[in-house]
């Protein structure tokens, strides 16, 4: 079969979205002199060496853990709260229900270095700061609205005549919200899910500002490297690889509902 | 009994006398709520499922009346026009849903779930999600969760309304078999007269949120009370006309275009025919009759085309006036 003009654009546009990922992973498996040396596609001798020095660190691994704490925290605020509240809009009239949805989206227009001061400060005199909750809350302010939006549009697909027929069939509530409800919309909370974690484990400035030593996270740790000992570029790759997985993982698991996700469950 | 009292299906927009109403649904009977779009059938039927509606009125079950939503939902099985199951559960633990609910036990679930599976034909999709079902089947499923909860009143929102015509007929035979030996009060909305004639035993006609007529569907078909009452048991519409400051309508099917035998005395009317369709077994010719539409309905094929003028006859009898 001879491949079409389409096909081969298509490879070649994928190699070129590759090809950054690839240098990284490249990278990562080399050492120091390897990677300032002689040009080369494929490492000459590849070692783990690099991702080694991050597991043996304490500076990397708890930088590690620090970001995966504050992103889990963050996950876990905005979809308990963003679910009820995308429930009630895609199922109640009330005064203003219409105003106050779209009040929500526009927190998303604001830029995050906005509220960088009042943040910084609010947190500072209440004691949040160098905490992980500190970071979690202040990332909620975006996602809580995404959130929102995106169940709403999942929810609202849910026809209302199933919430009128779990309670004719004489169940309660609770039962047909968690056994039911939830369980439809299962690929909607894996997307929410998605889009909570990706806003959360790739910003950087509200991250940096509001944690100290304590909870520095990943971000922060690989651009203070680059100051420390000259320039270790391997394991600054290393870590860069580390930094990547996590989001694949979760594209990985929420892949069939993405699409949906990004027409904001609008798509029948 | 299920009796309904100062029924308003309209308030606000429509709340004079003629508006409220009072209507007995007895049991072991299907009462057939026919009316067009917009008549308030689905009000009706909210209203007395307690659920969310604009329709007011009182609802009494036996003599005793039902108030709260939450009682109202007790007494009552629902199915809707468009197919809702939950998805997420099969076939069989959809049916077992209601039951699951009374906290029935595990055998007498199994027990009922395979009864009703086994009267609705789905007895072999039992493992099934519902969407992995036709149309029908998930329709025959709706049915069957409604049943199995055992209320005593059964709500059937126009269910076969979104079926193609073969399957809605073979399941209006078996609905009406199934829904008698339910012994409950059936309400069935349509807006099709032949579900009156093929399903109801008793008939209620709604026109605008007003109950019109009520009564056996033959009674109500061979004496309309009102000229909108014979409209809507007609299919698919009445011709008429003013004679002499009087409203004279006549069925299509008991428009003829040959003399009527034994008959002396024949209505005659003159028609310039617009249109003729057939699908073989029956004809309708389209054509107006002073300046009015008029359908004539009769068997076989016609030689009729359009443009031809026709004589038409009607019985005496058969012309209603109002």
């Amino acid at each position: 079969m001879k491949p079409s003009a389409s096909r081969i654009i298509l490879w070649v546009y994928g190699l070129y979205l590759l090809l950054p990922l690839y240098w990284l992973l490249s990278m990562a498996l080399r050492n120091n002199a390897d990677i300032v040396g002689e040009f080369s596609v494929f490492p000459a001798a590849p070692t783990l060496a690099n991702f080694q020095e991050i597991f043996a660190n304490p500076v990397w691994y708890e930088a590690f853990l620090n970001s995966l704490t504050y992103v889990t925290l963050n996950t876990l605020i905005s979809l308990s709260v963003a679910i009820p509240a995308a429930y009630v809009f895609s199922r109640y009239r009330f005064l203003g229900d219409k105003q106050l949805f779209f009040w929500l989206l526009t927190n998303r227009m604001a830029p995050p270095a906005v509220f960088l001061l009042p943040f910084f400060q609010l947190y500072s005199a209440i004691g949040l700061f160098d905490t992980p909750l500190a970071v979690a809350l202040a990332h909620c302010l975006f996602t809580v609205p995404l959130s929102v939006w995106i169940l709403e549009g999942f929810f609202s697909a849910v026809p209302t005549e199933l919430d009128e027929m779990a309670r004719i069939d004489g169940h309660s509530f609770p039962y047909f919200f968690f056994r039911i409800f939830l369980p439809i919309n299962r690929g909607a909370i894996g997307v929410t899910l998605f889009f909570c974690f990706m806003f959360s484990w790739v910003e950087l400035l509200l991250a940096r500002t509001l944690t100290g030593a304590e909870t520095k996270p990943i971000a922060v740790v690989m651009t203070r490297t680059v100051s420390a000992s000259g320039l270790d570029w391997g394991v600054l790759a290393a870590a860069g690889v580390l930094t990547v997985l996590p989001g694949v993982l979760v594209v990985w698991f929420v892949r069939k509902d993405l699409v949906k996700g990004f027409a904001l469950g609008r798509v029948s | 009994m299920l009796e309904v009292e100062q029924v308003c299906l309209r308030p606000g927009e429509d709340d004079n006398a003629e508006a409220v109403f009072a209507h007995t649904f007895a049991p072991g009977e299907i009462s057939v709520v026919l009316g067009a779009n917009q008549s308030g059938k689905t009000d009706l039927c909210r209203l007395i499922a307690g659920l969310n509606t604009r329709a007011r009125g009182n609802v009494c079950l036996d003599g005793q009346s039902l108030t709260g939503a939450s009682t109202r939902q007790q007494a009552v099985g629902m199915v809707y026009q468009a197919f809702v199951n939950y998805p997420n559960l099969t076939v069989a633990e959809n049916i077992a849903s209601p039951l699951r609910a009374r906290r029935l036990s595990a055998a007498q679930i199994d027990e009922r779930v395979t009864d009703l599976a086994t009267r609705l034909g789905i007895v072999t999709l039992l493992d099934r999600f519902p969407h992995e079902l036709s149309g029908g089947q998930q329709q025959r499923l709706a049915i069957a969760r409604a049943m199995a909860k055992q209320a005593r009143v059964l709500l059937l929102d126009e269910p076969l309304v979104n079926l193609d015509f073969k399957l809605r007929e073979a399941l209006e035979i078996e609905l009406r078999e199934l829904l008698h030996a339910a012994g409950t009060v059936v309400i069935y909305t349509s807006s099709d007269p032949r579900d009156a004639f093929s399903l109801g035993d008793q008939v209620l006609l709604l026109d605008a949120g007003h109950k019109i007529q009520a009564g056996a569907p033959l009674e109500v078909y061979t004496q309309p009370a009102s000229f909108r009452a014979m409209e809507l048991l007609a299919e698919p519409g009445v011709n008429y006309l003013q004679q002499h400051g009087v409203l004279c309508a006549v069925r299509p099917e008991h428009v003829r275009v040959q003399q009527i035998e034994n008959d002396a005395q024949p209505l005659q009317f003159n028609m310039r025919v617009t249109a003729y369709e057939t699908n073989g077994d029956e004809s309708f010719i389209h054509g107006r009759v002073e300046e009015h539409d008029w359908v004539v309905r009769s068997s076989g094929m016609m030689p009729v085309a359009a443009g031809d003028a026709l004589t038409l006859y009607a019985s005496a009898g058969d012309v209603v006036r109002f």
